[in-house]
């Protein structure tokens, strides 16, 4: 009875089987006793092995179209396709332990490639504003790598401007900048304040006046953050 | 659900300790503040030989609530208390640093100084 439920799976089903799982049971219905046990794996295993970053949900899938394929062929027993779920709780759990569990991923996970790429992207755009900055004679400019601290952005820009008019002036030549050069606008302060934000998203910078610097300290609660060396503040300071 | 009358706590270490709600910044008669929302409160309790004293009437901005916050993923978030940050006419936090996980909510709204200014955002 078992044979000739194979011989029948095989031949209806065969044409839509690939060839190298097609192939598989073949060889091993000779050596086997039990030819069906052995159609399942060499069915089920065959996708796993060659790709094996297919999610269960995948295999899962290609385990019903098969037993939906044999099923037709054989005239949907009922006794056949229980035996197909036997088989195939047992057929996870061997693959459970050798593959271990299944883990899932979700599909907006960057490469790291891609995100290195992201960072140095940043990073450049970081050290440009600081670049900024420095041209309009702002104070103590430190570029901080938080990305390892918070999740919400990659880099700290704090800066000293010793005046509410040399804050609008970094501001405005910030915003300027961002727009011309890489298209970005900043969320944050429009207008000057103690301490004014601009906010671009991987990149946020913090002007204060001296007095609100000392205040808050953020240097500090961003202790623990990289500190960026930055190429301008390496040339000695020009003569007048 | 913030409303006139409620007692928040306060989440940063400008010195005011109990807040009362008396008034809800934006519509002119606006009934309840969510998170992210500007309020006019009256400090109720305050630490000794700090800046801010009781009863006197500050701004806050409303940093954690016990009514659930939505968000369009289906996350939901419920905090155990009702918590503002005090800040400034400018919008600047009046203590240096905030206590407790916040939302991600806040820098949407342009509290990106408070969000950088707490432990934990959420």
């Amino acid at each position: 009875m078992a044979s000739s439920t194979v011989a029948g799976a095989l031949l209806t089903g065969g044409s839509r089987l690939p060839c190298s799982s097609s192939q598989i049971p073949r060889k091993l219905s000779s050596s086997s006793s039990s030819p069906l046990l052995c159609l399942n794996n060499g069915d089920l295993s065959a996708p796993y092995n060659s790709p094996l970053r297919l999610s269960r949900g995948r295999v899962q899938t290609t385990l019903r179209s098969n037993s939906k394929s044999l099923a037709v062929g054989k005239g949907a027993e009922d006794g056949f396709v229980s035996d197909v779920s036997e088989d195939s709780d047992e057929m996870f759990d061997d693959l459970f332990n050798k593959y271990g569990k299944v883990v899932y991923k979700s599909d907006d996970v960057k490469s790291p490639s891609a995100e290195v790429d992201d960072d140095a992207e940043s990073l450049a755009f970081a050290v440009e504003m600081a670049k900024v900055a420095s041209e309009v004679k702002a104070g103590d400019i430190k570029v901080l790598f938080v990305k390892p601290l918070v999740y919400w952005t990659r880099f700290f820009i704090i800066t000293t401007a010793f005046s509410r008019p040399q804050i609008d002036a970094i501001g405005s030549r910030m915003r300027d900048l961002a727009e011309k050069k890489y298209g970005r606008v900043a969320n944050g302060d429009v207008k000057p304040n103690a301490w004014t934000l601009l906010d671009y998203g991987d990149v946020v910078i913090h002007i204060f006046l001296p007095p609100q610097r000392t205040f808050y300290n953020l240097e500090d609660f961003y202790g623990n953050a990289m500190s960026v060396p930055l190429p301008f503040q390496d040339e000695p300071p020009p003569r007048s | 659900m913030i409303q006139p009358q409620t007692y928040l706590n306060v989440a940063d270490n400008s010195g005011a300790r109990k807040l009362m709600c008396i008034r809800i910044i934006g519509a002119s008669n606006r009934r309840y503040a969510h998170i992210g929302d500007v309020i006019v409160a009256v400090i109720k309790e305050a630490i000794p030989n700090t800046p801010l004293e009781r009863s006197e009437v500050i701004r806050a901005v409303i940093v954690r609530t016990c009514k659930e916050l939505k968000r369009k993923n289906g996350t939901i978030i419920r905090y155990d208390d009702n918590a503002a940050v005090v800040i400034d006419q400018e919008g600047n936090p009046k203590g240096t640093r905030v206590f407790g996980a916040i939302p991600r909510e806040l820098r949407q709204l342009n509290f990106t100084k408070i969000v950088s200014l707490a432990p934990e955002v959420l």
